[in-house]
């Protein structure tokens, strides 16, 4: 009889878990850039968040260049029409 | 910081890295835990952390008293003092000013003017499952079922851990603190589970929840002398989804939180609009409340021991105060006592020969779920509803229909039916996912996650509303 197949590390790593939970994230911030900008921005009355203000100023700037901003947009946009949602 | 919010995602982002860095050191890591836990809490009002290091010093130096008294009368009034020192700051912070008002009310009856006033002050968030764990704690300890801890440390962290800190689930101690006593094994929890159970509780607020009540519940309970009736009964319908979407999805993502931390907990809801019965209702909603009601409040004033009158009482004290719980309004005191008197009915029903004879079949079953169903959306109408008066007016709507024309958004429908769906939808299914989950690769689970949270951040409105049971 054929062992049973081990468990993939991501089912037990704790370590492998944080990789898939920061992916998760961080593509959800590329894709849905304008967010993290805005939390960065209205906590940076200070000035103590520019360095990563900038940082995501960086990441919106290249999600809009490749096109992934504005998908996000334009599905939120039409979504919102769908269900009637003129706030959006 | 709410559970759906950028504060949260980065919160817990930075936790995971510090709770399994230093999980080979478990004291440590409780210590991080327990501060984790307290910048959390101060996140919303940091002037109330005194209340949450008083109640864990409360529940330590009660649980040592209760532990070391060797006679039971000093057991007891250890017990005594703790129960009663916990229930005093409840009262203090959530029913002085409506008891106030009660007597003053009184007075102004029979004519005479008291000197009280109201001392107004602000009600810190969780103050009430704040004080269901630290009761939970002594009274376990007075019972035996767990040796009181000689760790003050483990104690703040029991009351204060931030997954279920704010609406719970409520946790008991001794499923609690035994998991403090060694580090957990990642290798103990599903991942796919847990970050299913979490995205799917983030859909159900973010966009059921958030949509029902913005879109439809909200206006028509603010003022609903301006709806048709049936825009007002569609409303009961819309808000008994949304307030399971609400709550359910605070603890799905609690359970999960805590799961992706390595601790357990008990699971507080078991699709109960398929409840058949009031009873079956209260085993499948806020099922950790309804436990500690019964083992703490129920089984202790003599649960159905002592014959049918005194099951009765006992159980309208149950729901009573289980009304009250929510808070100091007569709406939720009417809330608590339908639920009590229909407890009552459903006990005798289930006891009955009418019962045993034709209980089991189809067309009973059918009736039975459709009178708990609307009986339970009944209710609801008068824990939505900010007052008696409010809640008046609301009936007198459907009964007196105003002729308006049906304003009722289209999407409340397919809502409805998105939460009927989890309702019908198999209970096994999530688990069964997250066994698929966790033998794909890094790379398939990281993509399953992206699409999901992808549709829900598309789908969801603008803003994040509080969870209704903050408030509680």
């Amino acid at each position: 009889m054929a062992a049973p197949l081990a468990k993939p590390s991501t089912s037990t790593s704790p370590w492998a878990w944080l990789r898939v939970l920061y992916a998760v994230l961080a593509l959800t911030v590329f894709a849905f850039p304008g967010g993290m900008v805005d939390w960065l921005d209205e906590r940076n009355a200070s000035g103590w968040l520019s360095a990563p203000l900038a940082f995501a100023r960086g990441v919106d700037a290249a999600s809009a260049a490749v096109g992934v901003k504005g998908v996000g947009e334009r599905l939120r946009r039409w979504f919102a029409a769908a269900i009637g949602d003129a706030d959006r | 910081m709410l559970f759906p919010t950028i504060d949260f995602g980065l919160f817990f982002a930075f936790s995971f890295v510090l709770v399994w860095g230093l999980n080979p050191y478990n004291t440590v890591k409780k210590y991080v835990l327990l501060a984790l836990s307290l910048a959390f809490y101060a996140s919303w009002n940091w002037r109330f952390l005194l209340l949450l290091l008083a109640s864990g010093a409360i529940s330590y130096v009660v649980g040592l008293y209760v532990d070391a008294a060797a006679k039971r009368r000093f057991r007891r009034l250890a017990l005594g003092v703790g129960v009663a020192l916990d229930l005093a700051i409840l009262g203090y912070f959530k029913y002085l000013d409506f008891f106030i008002a009660q007597a003053l009310n009184l007075a102004h009856m029979f004519g005479f003017d008291l000197p009280l006033g109201f001392v107004n002050v602000t009600l810190p968030v969780a103050i009430s499952f704040l004080t269901f764990h630290a009761i939970s704690y002594v009274v376990d300890v007075y019972r035996g079922r767990l040796a009181a801890s000689r760790s003050p440390l483990d104690i703040l962290l029991y009351v204060s851990f931030f997954p279920h800190l704010v609406a719970g689930p409520i946790v008991r101690a001794h499923v609690f603190l035994p998991q403090l006593a060694t580090p957990p094994r990642a290798g103990d929890f599903s991942f796919g589970e847990n970050m299913l159970l979490i995205l799917g509780g983030l859909f159900k607020k973010m966009v059921i929840a958030n949509y029902l009540a913005v879109r439809f519940v909200d206006p028509v309970f603010t003022d609903p002398t301006q709806f048709s009736r049936f825009d007002l009964i569609m409303a009961v319908y819309a808000y008994a989804v949304q307030i399971y979407a609400d709550f359910s999805a605070y603890t799905d993502i609690a359970i999960g939180v805590a799961a992706l931390l390595g601790y357990h907990f008990p699971q507080n809801f078991n699709q109960p609009y398929r409840a058949l019965g009031i009873g079956d209702f209260w085993r499948r909603w806020h099922m950790t409340l309804s436990s500690w009601l019964r083992d703490y409040l129920y089984i202790p004033l003599g649960g159905n021991r002592h014959g049918a009158l005194m099951t009765t009482r006992n159980l309208m004290i149950t729901m009573l105060l289980g009304g009250l719980w929510h808070g100091a309004n007569w709406t939720f005191l009417i809330w608590g006592a339908m639920h009590g008197c229909a407890l009552v009915l459903d006990h005798a029903w289930r006891r009955s020969a009418a019962f045993a004879r034709w209980g089991s079949g189809p067309i009973v079953r059918v009736v039975d779920w459709a009178l708990t169903f609307n009986f339970v959306c009944l209710t609801w109408l008068f824990f939505r509803s900010p007052s008696l008066d409010a809640a008046t007016q609301f009936i007198a709507g459907v009964w007196n229909d105003n002729g308006a024309p049906s304003t009722m958004p289209a999407v409340v429908l397919p809502l409805i039916a998105c939460g009927a769906l989890t309702q019908i939808a198999p209970s096994r299914a999530r688990a069964a996912i997250g066994v698929v989950l966790d033998n794909r690769g890094a790379l398939a689970q990281a993509a399953f996650g992206f699409v999901l949270l992808y549709a829900i951040v598309v789908m969801a409105p603008p803003g994040s509303a509080p969870f209704i049971y903050f408030q509680f």
